[in-house]
């Protein structure tokens, strides 16, 4: 397994008539992009826009933010199990239109009891220094969906339209040589030549059992993850499309752009290639239902990391909301009882803005916390004339003045390392 | 268990959930101000209503 | 600047523990350390009122004495109140804290005060009152007053106030949010290399909190249970054969009382710094009430009192070594089948 990214800078995209890239401009085949995404009979309709750094605009609700990547041919399956065979993913080569997203909009509220805005896509002013999202060029996608349709049936309609446009996107790529080609070290349990250097894994919850999985929503390799126990993978699979985030846990901030740019892989990576560490390997684990789930997959996940990774070290993270903090905890606790040094992320549960409500746990051992906060944030955002929105009332919601929490704006809290936004302890 | 202490508060914040007020810091069970017979009868009582405590779910 | 002083009868030249009943007595101008804070924030400042307290006296008539400290400052005009440095003395600390706390809601009179951070005053009142952590070496007085001092001032003049490490103050346990340079995954593995290499480094959320405890069943049948004593007042067999230390104590001991009614003052002794030990060493039940359980399993109130009784010391007593030892006597607890605990705290 030896991935290998094909970087393509993009500094500007532009809608048709034809895809074609020109050194850095992207233009984009607005028709054949249409019928890609109506390959859904779920979609009636698909719009597209776009928004550049800097551009007084708001987008939302965002049901997610994906970076425009194809496969090469012969290279594996792009979205194995999604929008193809579950080939293994991380294999090959992988063209990356660097500096463009794909961002999908969403018809509905993620959660009506969060806020009715969702996530917004904030191009300008205060919220942009905390959200890498603003850096990016994004194609909105603006889909219309079939009257009727179960909430389910929508958000898998969305991931699929997403994904595929993505891919459509970077196809235009595949012949062009690229500016840079990333080649990622071979790592693993068992690499020769790292004597010495301290043995780290990374395990990270992909989902959490606060809910069901829908039947056919697509989470890893395409599979819903009901009824699974943690798995070892390659951190490769995870950068190259093997897991996208659930159709609806919207708190704290997970994108699929963020599982294809991992933070903490590509920081272990980069560790691995300064020769700081070994990286062995990582457990993609899920979040327990009641407590005996929640002692089976920790457990299970915590063996993985000792007997078959190895590790001297792991560095964990979550998924989904506050009960999943104990998973994280359990696991780390039992990590430390095996001989293994943990280091946790955490997210923002606190509500009063108080320390004693900030954590979900108390295991002395597990005294590394990395705590990604924003609840203490919101910012007053203008009214802007350029609001771009799936329905009318979307539209007259988001055009402001409003307040939005930090929460509220994409990207700048995030479940998968991504957030610069710390909260400290006065 | 129930906890007999003077400094009550500091013994509610750490999360002893039965907790009798003592009679003093120097003396929890007693008093060294009262006659021996006195102080006595006053330990019966305290201890009395520790043992009160154990068997209640009332927080104390 | 007009300050009132608050200090306990040793910083208020007093005496000792022998003086720690001692009532509240009000003195103009400075005492002990309020001449150094004075000498400190130069200029005009001037502590203009000290209020001197027995340490047992504050804990035992907490409400009395705010109340009596809160009728003096109505009286008075004070643009700041301090109290301590207190150091490791936990009853001056909780004393201290709660006075800080009253002084500022009842008057809007900025308070600041200082101790170690495992004085139990800390997690009283850290979060609404400024506590300077002064550690637990007296001899570096100076260094804390003049922290207190400069935070004092800046409460003062209504000025804002940086993070607890620039200040000298413990964290209040509040959070701000900030963006930062480095991303979560950065500062995960960054912190994962140092702990693993044993480096120091700083969790961006405090690990120890007092997580609420169960609250364990009532006992249905007293009259069957199996009672055990437990104390951390420091009482031990003359000799203390256990060396159990009067401070910071990481031992504790089992000691025979099969047979006995009564503990006599000439097979015991006190190990245990913080408290005048004189009261207890004359009569040790006044600390381990064995002559009332005595009588209570002789009445048929109890069914057993169980044959020994445990003892450490809690003085200044950190929770790594604290937890341990909850932990060892749990287990012998429950290898002697005891049904309740009865635990005496000073």
């Amino acid at each position: 397994m030896q991935l290998t990214l094909a970087r393509h800078p993009i500094t500007d995209l532009k809608l048709g008539p034809t895809a074609r890239l020109d050194g850095t401009v992207l233009t984009i085949d607005v028709a054949a992009l249409r019928q890609v995404v109506l390959q859904d009979a779920s979609l009636v309709d698909v719009e597209f826009d776009i928004v550049r750094p800097g551009e007084a605009c708001r987008a939302g609700p965002i049901f997610d933010v994906i970076e425009p990547r194809a496969k090469a041919p012969g290279g594996g399956a792009d979205f194995p199990g999604i929008l193809g065979a579950p080939l293994t993913a991380g294999v090959g080569t992988t063209h990356v239109l660097d500096g463009a997203a794909v961002s999908v909009l969403a018809e509905i509220s993620p959660d009506l009891t969060r806020s009715a805005t969702g996530r917004v896509l904030e191009m300008s002013g205060a919220p942009v220094a905390a959200s890498d999202y603003a850096a990016l060029r994004h194609l909105i996608v603006i889909p219309h969906t079939q009257p009727g349709l179960s909430r389910p049936a929508i958000e898998r309609a969305y991931r699929i339209a997403g994904l595929r446009v993505a891919v459509e996107l970077a196809r235009s790529s595949l012949h062009h040589a690229p500016a840079t080609c990333e080649r990622f070290d071979p790592v693993g349990p068992a690499e020769n030549g790292r004597d010495g250097l301290p043995r780290i894994a990374y395990v990270g919850q992909i989902f959490s059992r606060q809910r069901k999985p829908e039947v056919d929503e697509p989470i890893l390799y395409g599979a819903n993850t009901e009824g699974m126990l943690p798995i070892m993978l390659h951190p490769d699979e995870w950068l190259d499309g093997a897991i996208v985030p659930s159709l609806h846990s919207w708190f704290g901030g997970t994108e699929t752009y963020f599982y294809q740019n991992h933070p903490i892989i590509l920081e272990l990576y980069r560790r691995h290639r300064a020769r700081e560490i070994n990286f062995v390997g990582t457990v993609a684990t899920i979040a327990g239902s009641d407590n005996f789930d929640r002692d089976r997959h920790c457990r299970a996940a915590a063996n993985l990391v000792k007997w078959n990774l190895r590790a001297d070290g792991a560095v964990l993270s979550k998924y989904g909301g506050g009960l999943p903090h104990a998973d994280l905890a359990e696991t780390a606790r039992l990590l430390e009882s095996m001989g293994i040094r943990t280091a946790v992320m955490v997210s923002d549960v606190s509500r009063d803005r108080r320390v004693e409500s900030a954590l979900l746990f108390n295991v002395p051992e597990v005294d590394a916390i990395v705590y990604n906060g924003g609840n203490g944030t919101h910012w007053q955002l203008p009214r802007l004339e350029r609001i771009i929105a799936a329905t009318p009332e979307f539209a007259k919601l988001l055009a402001g003045p409003l307040t939005l929490d930090a929460a509220n704006i994409v990207g700048v809290t995030n479940q998968q390392g991504a957030s610069r936004m710390r909260s400290l302890v006065y | 268990m129930v906890q007999i202490t003077a400094a009550k508060p500091i013994a509610k914040m750490v999360g002893s959930n039965r907790v009798v007020l003592g009679t003093g810091i120097v003396h929890v069970t007693g008093d060294a101000k009262l006659p021996p017979a006195e102080e006595k009868e006053l330990r019966r009582k305290l201890v009395q209503k520790a043992l009160d405590a154990l068997q209640s779910n009332e927080q104390l | 600047m007009r300050i009132a002083h608050y200090l306990n009868q040793f910083f208020g030249g007093i005496g000792a523990e022998e003086h720690a009943g001692k009532e509240l007595d009000i003195r103009d101008g400075a005492v002990g350390p309020g001449k150094l804070l004075e000498s400190l924030l130069g200029g005009n400042a001037q502590v203009v009122l000290t209020f001197i307290c027995g340490d047992n006296y504050a804990v035992e008539h907490q409400d009395k004495l705010t109340a009596a400290v809160l009728k003096k400052l109505r009286e008075t005009k004070i643009d700041l109140f301090v109290a301590g440095p207190c150091f490791d003395a936990g009853r001056y600390g909780a004393a201290a804290g709660a006075l800080c706390r009253a002084v500022q809601t009842a008057l809007s009179i900025p308070a600041v005060t200082a101790m170690n951070e495992e004085n139990p005053g800390v997690d009283l009142y850290r979060d609404t009152v400024y506590i300077v952590d002064s550690g637990t070496n007296v001899a570096r007085l100076r260094d804390v007053v003049a922290k207190m001092a400069a935070l004092g001032k800046k409460l003062a003049a209504g000025e804002p106030i940086g993070a607890p490490a620039e200040e000298g103050y413990l964290r209040q346990g509040w959070l701000r949010d900030q963006l930062v340079e480095k991303s979560a995954a950065i500062r995960l593995v960054d912190m994962l290399l140092a702990k693993l290499k044993r480096e120091p480094f700083e969790s961006e959320m405090p690990a120890t909190a007092f997580a609420p405890v169960p609250m364990p069943a009532a006992i249905g049948d007293l009259s069957k249970a199996k009672v055990m004593l437990i104390t951390d007042g420091g009482l031990v067999p003359k000799g203390n054969p256990d060396r159990i230390e009067g401070t910071a104590a990481t031992r504790w001991g089992a000691y025979d009382i099969k047979g006995r009614d009564d503990l006599r003052a000439e097979d015991y002794e006190v190990s245990h710094g913080g408290y005048d030990t004189r009261f207890v060493q004359q009569d040790p039940d006044r600390l381990v009430p064995l002559d009332a359980l005595r009588e209570m399993e002789a009445k048929g109130v109890i069914g057993k009192l169980h044959d020994e009784f445990l003892s450490t010391c809690g003085r200044s007593n950190p929770l790594s070594n604290t937890r341990r030892l909850g932990r060892e006597m749990v287990e012998k607890i429950k290898k002697e089948g005891v049904d309740a605990v009865i635990l005496t705290s000073t």
